[in-house]
């Protein structure tokens, strides 16, 4: 009986862990705490130096949560990634997360073997641990603090964060086999290296199009689709792993090819990756903050701090300023991404292997990692924000994205229903659906009518559209309350409002009456609109459509020319959606009588 | 209007190596140059000037990794085009912040009239469709790149 209320206990047990961990996160985003931190605290307050008094060295069980807990990160990283991303960034961040971690460990190591009581290559084995930015940390941080970056910045960060951790875990396996077996010859190290690459990369590939492929083939209850996905990307990190390869990079890798191509239930999949990153970064991080003991870090104290301050402020600008000289990245941006050089849990995670491995000293390195990461989050972590705007890299924030539902239909990837709330203002009030859309049913109070029943849309109706799943954006755009802040649509030139009717006469040939061509476009919208021009905003100028993108001051001040109307781009695309959607009415119909 | 109309197989370039958006408007340039028959140093720098200044104006990168690069010269003898698929992705200013790939020259001469505007919307067009970037990224032949680009000229089946 009490083997069982035990085991009872231990759940219990567990299951507040997890409750205090959620409830917590409502608390850190008033106070600005970052959240990764408020998951450490949890656990060490469990621990045995805090009130819970638990006591808690299963560096065993750790290190298996860890694993899995990151590899669902890293997948949830890649699937979250668009492939976009890559253009103009791979070479930076490839070379951050290469040659920079080389550098900062190397310069790390170097102080940790100056502050710390071990040999040049233990020291080594300090700076290896510590020297990847996290992935979970930096994905997380830079998602939830309420910065938008300049695109390149924040893509270089990420994809960075995305791949390193593979080149710090084969450094520090390296570096563990060398302090365990002696000498390791360089020719070894270097065939290891590439086997991790190779292997790693090669089923990361294989897995992720495999995957991809099973999704959209196999015919699978509802729900299940997101977990063949997460059973699929902890599969490939063991496998790749145990085929000697980096399994942290093929589980990256296979999530990024996931989420790059058409695939069945798409929503579902990413929402429930969401849930179980959350789940994976509060148990992963309560587990290392119930496993450390906080007062033994004291006796490293001096030296760990030095080592973090250190990796902060010499070992990290100097990587990242070498690394993106060649890039054109200005001093700003570097010193942004030196200051994003978030550690995190894999870190300490990587520090458990040399107790795990039973090495002399092993409890030094966990130590000494937990305090670099500790110090990395409270300082870094907590001045993302204050940094960006202090550097002015912060962009403004774009409007909240648009609560939109969105469901799949059954054998069929190229279109999904999207369902939105009709707010006031929004544009599909007043204009008509472009060709690759049809709205189909509308949900008025109680009522459920069929787009041709319910006459036009109505501000607070709930709206369902036939769309292909990747112009949902758009779509988002056409339901807005403002459609002005929305991105220009490709194909339109950007002109600013003081350009004057002569230079665009005698530049496009738009005739323009003699008399006019000293008057400006803002004076054109101005005059012909009768009403202070609103951002999106249009009129006709001989073949040309003028949209107003920006105003200042009641005057346009930046106005997109665009060319050719809309319609006529993918004549087969509209038939397809044409058709699809009398399907759907017939159903419906059916349905109702 | 057809792109072929606008665009000679020897105006196309697969792997046009430029570090900044100035750079690749100067080899642009001289390309353009060579090609509008109009050779010399000065006349190289007259239709860089004519393109940077229409970029002072408001960008041409017009989004999703597209420049569309135009302006008029007094001493062509027609419309010119020209398309470089670039090496490595450069800034460009772009609408969207996202760095550009694909760069469609069009130059046009001072009698052009409303063919410039016609010009410019066929291949703004042509460079909407994701498709035919898409295969415009993926190939390094500049023959294959010049038949990417004509072919969707193309009217397509309704």
């Amino acid at each position: 009986m009490s083997i069982l209320t035990t085991i009872t206990g231990v759940i219990l047990l567990g299951a507040a862990l997890m409750l205090v961990g959620v409830l917590s996160s409502a608390l850190a985003r008033r106070l600005g705490v970052p959240l990764l931190l408020v998951f450490l605290a949890i656990g060490m307050a469990a621990g045995e130096d805090g009130p819970g008094g638990l006591i808690f060295s299963d560096f065993q069980a750790t290190y298996a949560v860890g694993s899995v807990a990151l590899a669902l990160i890293l997948f949830d990283g890649g699937l979250r990634t668009p492939i976009t991303a890559f253009r103009g960034t791979l070479a930076p961040a490839g070379t951050l997360a290469t040659v920079g971690v080389l550098m900062t460990a190397a310069i790390t190591g170097l102080v940790a073997w100056l502050t710390l009581p071990l040999g040049p290559v233990e020291a080594l084995l300090i700076g290896a641990v510590v020297a990847s930015t996290d992935a979970a940390a930096v994905f997380f941080l830079l998602r939830t603090r309420g910065v938008k970056l300049p695109r390149r910045v924040g893509a270089v960060l990420e994809i960075e964060a995305g791949v390193n951790d593979p080149a710090a875990v084969v450094l520090t396996l390296v570096l563990i086999a060398i302090i365990q077996a002696g000498r390791q010859s360089p020719l070894d190290l270097a065939l290891d290296i590439a086997l991790q690459v190779v292997v790693g990369g090669g089923a990361g590939v294989a897995a992720g199009w495999l995957l991809a492929r099973t999704l959209n083939r196999l015919d699978l209850a509802q729900g299940l689709h997101p977990l063949l996905v997460a059973a699929s990307a902890v599969a490939t990190y063991a496998a790749a792993t145990l085929a000697g390869g980096s399994g942290f990079l093929a589980v990256y890798l296979a999530g990024l090819i996931v989420g790059n191509r058409p695939i069945r239930a798409r929503s579902q999949i990413v929402e429930f990756h969401d849930a179980l990153t959350w789940l994976a970064q509060i148990a992963m991080f309560v587990l290392l903050g119930l496993l450390v003991t906080p007062h033994k870090l004291l006796d490293q104290g001096i030296g760990a701090v030095a080592v973090a301050l250190a990796l902060m402020l010499v070992a990290r600008p100097v990587a990242v300023f070498l690394c993106l000289w060649p890039f054109g990245f200005t001093w700003r941006e570097r010193a942004f991404v030196s200051w994003v050089g978030l550690r995190g849990a894999v870190g300490i995670f990587l520090a458990s292997i040399p107790v795990l491995a039973s090495m002399p000293g092993g409890q030094i390195y966990f130590n000494v990692a937990f305090a670099v990461v500790l110090v990395s989050l409270l300082i870094q972590g907590w001045t993302i924000a204050p940094a960006a705007r202090a550097l002015g890299l912060a962009l403004p924030l774009d409007p909240a994205p648009r609560a939109r539902v969105e469901l799949d239909l059954p054998g069929q990837l190229d279109l999904e229903m999207v369902g939105y709330r009709v707010d006031p203002g929004s544009p599909a009030l007043t204009r008509t659906l472009p060709p690759w859309t049809r709205l189909v049913l509308v949900v008025r109070g109680d009522a459920v009518l069929e787009a041709g029943e319910a006459g036009g849309l109505r501000p607070g109706d709930h709206a369902y559209f036939l769309a292909p799943p990747w112009r949902a954006p758009d779509l988002d755009r056409l339901l807005a309350p403002n459609p002005g802040a929305a991105p220009e649509v490709v194909g339109e030139f950007i002109l600013p409002g003081h350009a004057t009717l002569g230079v665009l006469g005698e530049m496009y040939g738009i005739a323009t009456p003699v008399d006019e061509t000293d008057r400006t476009l803002s004076d054109l919208f101005a005059q012909r609109l009768r009403h202070a021009p609103e951002v999106g905003d249009r009129l006709m100028l001989g073949d040309a459509m003028l949209i107003v993108r920006a105003v200042e001051a009641g005057a346009a001040t930046r106005v997109a020319m665009r060319l050719t109307p809309d319609p006529e781009d993918r004549p087969e695309l509209a038939d397809k959606v044409e058709r699809a959607a009398a399907r759907l009415k017939a159903a419906l119909r059916r349905k109702r009588r | 209007m057809d792109i072929s109309d606008l665009i000679s197989p020897s105006a196309v370039m697969a792997n046009l190596k430029a570090g900044s958006k100035k750079q690749a408007l100067q080899d642009l340039a001289r390309r353009a140059a060579t090609l509008a028959g109009i050779n010399g140093k000065a006349e190289e720098r007259e239709v860089f000037e004519v393109l940077l200044e229409r970029e002072r104006l408001g960008t041409t990168g017009v989004g999703a990794g597209i420049a569309i690069p135009h302006g008029k010269l007094a001493r062509l003898d027609g419309l010119y085009g020209l398309f470089a698929k670039l090496d490595q992705p450069i800034d460009f200013e772009a609408v969207d912040e996202q760095p550009v790939d694909l760069v469609f020259v069009l130059l046009a001469p001072e009698s052009a009239g409303a063919d410039h505007l016609k010009a410019l919307a066929r291949v703004s067009r042509l460079l909407r469709d994701r498709s035919v970037c898409e295969r415009l990224r993926g190939c390094d032949q500049a023959d294959a790149i010049y038949a990417i680009l004509t072919e969707s000229a193309a009217p397509r089946a309704a």
